[in-house]
């Protein structure tokens, strides 16, 4: 192979490496050019007190303090909806299911996890539509029924990482328990859910990240531009995502344009914590990049 | 020594994923005795450990025959279905080769056995725990740091943890999977030493690949040839 | 009683399984039952074949399965040599510590949220397109794409990176040892024996630019008619349903957002499986 192939191979591939990582150094950069001037507590909470807003006593109207709170709330609840559920699944899977009901269960997982969230999106408006007509008359697309399906968004992730945890776990330690008369349920609890702790952790603060970012299923299902902090599950509710979305088509003025590389900015803070923490736990981050969103 | 039956093997055949391990084998163990199981590596003998339990993989190994052990006397066909094999591994304790103890305390290693029993009294845990540490003459080395994580004991301290944990149920049969076979010599001695002194209160099924050690501490060898065993001296 | 609660635990998982598996069927009921009446009036075969007009009656979403087509697969063919690439570099070219930056950069571009891409894309990349070729407002499969291929560049260049980092060490001290450089174990040893993850990243990746709503409704300027060229605007199937789901909810108009579901819930089974046809040889090692 001659010289001149082999160099224009190596250049060719550390072109691609150095500018795909320039482009996101240059993405961030430029948030931060254009946001963090406006970042400040007037912006976030107007002009409430920031205590009185945190507690809730004064209604924040302005300011970014309601989205913010609405997606804390919403992830809160999705997760909170996911994570027994999903973890209960992945022990299943794991520990029970064998052969033939595996691969068929996990078939089914696979589609949940590819299937685009604004199909899921379109799955919780539809079911708060099907509610409507028949059982409750009074429900509407609300911060209830994003819950339900930002859950369901992020069950695969945590059915998978939980499974993945706990047949990653050796043989060797396997079989302490059961020889010392723990029963197979036993065995679970007491060892093999401790052991596979972290992969199952990092599989749920990466769930908590996905909801935080996703923008299609909640503008689907009940995210609005302006309703303060919502007080109710029955209510529609603001969040980070679609106030950023908004803005970016429906600004009326510079101020208004700040506020949303603002809010960009702290959608990204978040998003990288979330990030961080799960890198921490576990270095098995990479199953998210390949199950991601 | 007090000729009583303990286990009884009749006619055992194994077979792992096609491969033959056991093909009717045949054993007498009698009470209070250390029965070593010997033969080259490979050959089954940790599998065999694991029919007297129960502790195989029953998803992709198959095994026929019968085994009986008698507990306080009683003979109990340990394959019946309606004897439960947590029950049979709290009388059969199992012991192996790499020292497993849990990421946990000393203390609590030692109790694990108890809880899983469902025996939860604080004060009868504290006595059998003790008296478990004691048997594997462990107790002096550790009953000042009980509550530390047992993973920093040594490697044979570990070991005699694990027998610890093992005993603490009070189990009639222990089985010992090549016990001192990842400690330095002076650790390994000391667990021989042991093992010969709870001849009073079990019976021992050890595999062993040092000859030296079987002559020192073993009543009766048995020699897996071909699936069979054939037993020799003493 | 202590057997029975073990046994309830354990009808507790198992139901959990179930009950997530039924998600999954129960998005797809739920899709079929709403686009029904459309089905009753055999009417679906129609409208993907035929174009949007809701002034003239006509509701087919023949330019949202094009303009699916035409953004997801030129982001997909943009984003190709790029992770071919980052992932040699990652895998094969870059000393240590420099392939492990690059990895953990890549990774990190994982986690940025789709909606912070796009709205990059609207204020930095839009108007550079208009600038440059001269295009209108910026907002067309052009803009859509490139930002498609920034997105699911990361995903599929670490699916590279796994297949390639799975190369047997003593394939590569062959070529060694024969007096091959790293080019000539690239080209000759490590793709060959990674083609699987490479299709499997290209599904994977096809997949995901296909799902996409945000880049497509930000970026594509959303018009309902099949684009000529890249500098045309387009609309894609996830972005019209975006943009018609608050309509009345008996129009045809709302009924049309079903098949655009079904669609989509159809390619997205399809990936799946392709990428588990690709997967078995390993899954089976693994049991």
């Amino acid at each position: 192979m001659t010289g001149w192939f082999s160099k224009t191979i190596r250049i060719f591939s550390w072109a691609c490496g150095m500018a795909f990582t320039s482009i996101i150094f240059f993405f961030i950069g430029y948030l931060l050019y254009r946001g963090a001037g406006s970042l400040s507590l007037k912006l976030i909470f107007e002009n409430t007190g920031v205590i009185d807003a945190v507690l809730l006593r004064k209604q924040v109207l302005g300011g970014l303090f309601p989205a913010i709170a609405g997606t804390i709330i919403l992830v809160l609840l999705s997760v909170g909806i996911a994570v027994p559920i999903g973890v209960a699944a992945g022990i299943h899977m794991a520990e029970y299911a064998r052969g033939r009901w595996k691969e068929a269960l996990g078939f089914f997982f696979d589609i949940l996890a590819s299937v685009p969230s604004i199909v899921i999106g379109l799955f919780g408006l539809s079911l708060s539509v099907y509610l409507h007509r028949t059982f409750f008359p009074k429900l509407y697309p609300s911060l209830i029924i994003s819950a339900l399906s930002l859950a369901v968004l992020v069950l695969p992730y945590i059915i998978r990482s939980t499974q993945y945890a706990l047949e990653s776990i050796p043989e060797s330690t396997r079989i302490i328990a059961p020889a010392l008369g723990a029963s197979r349920l036993q065995n679970i609890l007491y060892v093999l859910i401790p052991r596979a702790s972290s992969g199952i952790l990092g599989g749920i603060v990466l769930a908590v990240g996905r909801c935080a970012e996703d923008t299609a299923v909640i503008m689907l299902t009940g995210a609005v531009a302006f309703a303060g902090v919502s007080r109710s599950l029955f209510s529609g509710y603001e969040a980070l995502p679609f106030y950023i979305y908004y803005i970016s088509s429906q600004y009326a003025d510079p101020a208004e344009l700040a506020e949303g590389y603002a809010a960009s900015l702290i959608l990204l803070a978040i998003c990288a914590v979330f990030f961080g923490v799960s890198f921490i736990i576990q270095k098995g981050v990479e199953s998210r990049a390949l199950y991601g969103p | 020594m007090d000729n009583k039956l303990k286990i009884s093997i009749n006619d055992l055949h194994f077979s792992y994923k096609d491969k033959s391990v056991l093909s009717g084998a045949s054993l007498r163990i009698m009470e209070n005795t250390i029965n070593a199981i010997v033969g080259p590596s490979g050959i089954g003998k940790s599998t065999f450990l694991t029919t007297l339990n129960r502790l195989w993989d029953t998803t992709s190994a198959e095994m026929t025959g019968k085994i009986e052990i008698f507990f306080h006397g009683v003979p109990q066909d340990i394959y019946d279905p309606r004897f439960p094999e947590t029950t049979l591994r709290r009388k059969v304790g199992m012991v192996f080769q790499a020292p497993n103890p849990l990421p946990m305390s000393i203390f609590r290693n030692v109790a694990f056995p108890l809880k899983l029993a469902g025996k939860t009294s604080r004060g009868e845990t504290e006595e059998s725990v003790e008296k478990a540490l004691r048997q594997a003459f462990l107790w002096d080395e550790v009953k000042d740091r009980l509550h530390k994580d047992a993973l920093l004991l040594s490697g044979g301290q570990q070991q005699r943890l694990c027998i610890a944990r093992a005993l603490v149920l009070a189990p009639e049969v222990l089985l010992l999977d090549e016990p001192t076979s990842s400690l330095d010599e002076k650790a390994g001695a000391v667990i021989e030493e042991l093992l010969v002194e709870l001849k009073k209160n079990c019976t021992m099924v050890i595999v062993s690949h040092y000859l030296a050690q079987v002559d020192r501490i073993a009543d009766t060898v048995h020699e897996l040839v071909g699936g069979k065993f054939v037993t020799g001296r003493r | 009683m202590k057997a029975l609660t073990e046994k309830s635990v354990v009808a507790v998982f198992r139901g959990s399984a179930f009950l997530s598996a039924g998600a999954a069927a129960l998005i797809l009921g739920f899709l079929l039952v709403f686009g029904l009446p459309l089905f009753r009036e055999g009417r679906i075969f129609s409208l993907v074949t035929t174009m949007w007009a809701p002034a003239e009656g006509r509701y087919g979403i023949l330019p949202m399965l094009a303009g699916t087509a035409a953004i997801a697969s030129l982001g997909v063919v943009l984003s190709i040599p790029l992770s071919f690439g980052a992932a040699a570099l990652i895998s094969v070219f870059a000393p240590r510590r420099w392939g492990r930056f690059f990895r953990a950069v890549f990774l990190m571009a994982t986690g940025i949220p789709t909606v912070i891409y796009g709205f990059v894309g609207i204020f930095l990349l839009a108007p550079f397109v208009r600038e440059f070729f001269d295009a209108g407002s910026g907002l067309c499969v052009l803009s859509a794409a490139l930002m498609l291929a920034v997105l699911v560049t990361p995903t599929m260049t670490i699916f590279f990176v796994h297949g390639f980092d799975r190369t047997p060490r003593s394939y590569l001290q062959a070529v060694d040892a024969l007096g091959g450089n790293d080019v000539q174990k690239l080209l000759y040893v490590i793709l060959p024996g990674a083609w699987r993850h490479i299709i499997g990243g290209i599904t994977l990746a096809a997949g995901r630019a296909q799902g996409d709503t945000l880049l497509a409704l930000m970026l594509s300027g959303n018009a309902a008619r099949i684009p000529g060229e890249p500098l045309e605007s387009a609309r894609t199937l996830t972005a019209h349903i975006a943009l018609v789901f608050a309509a009345d909810h008996e129009s045809p108009e709302f009924l049309s957002i079903f098949v655009c579901g079904l669609m989509l819930y159809l390619f997205s089974t399809l990936t799946v499986v392709v990428l588990r046809r690709l997967e078995a040889p390993f899954r089976r090692q693994h049991r």
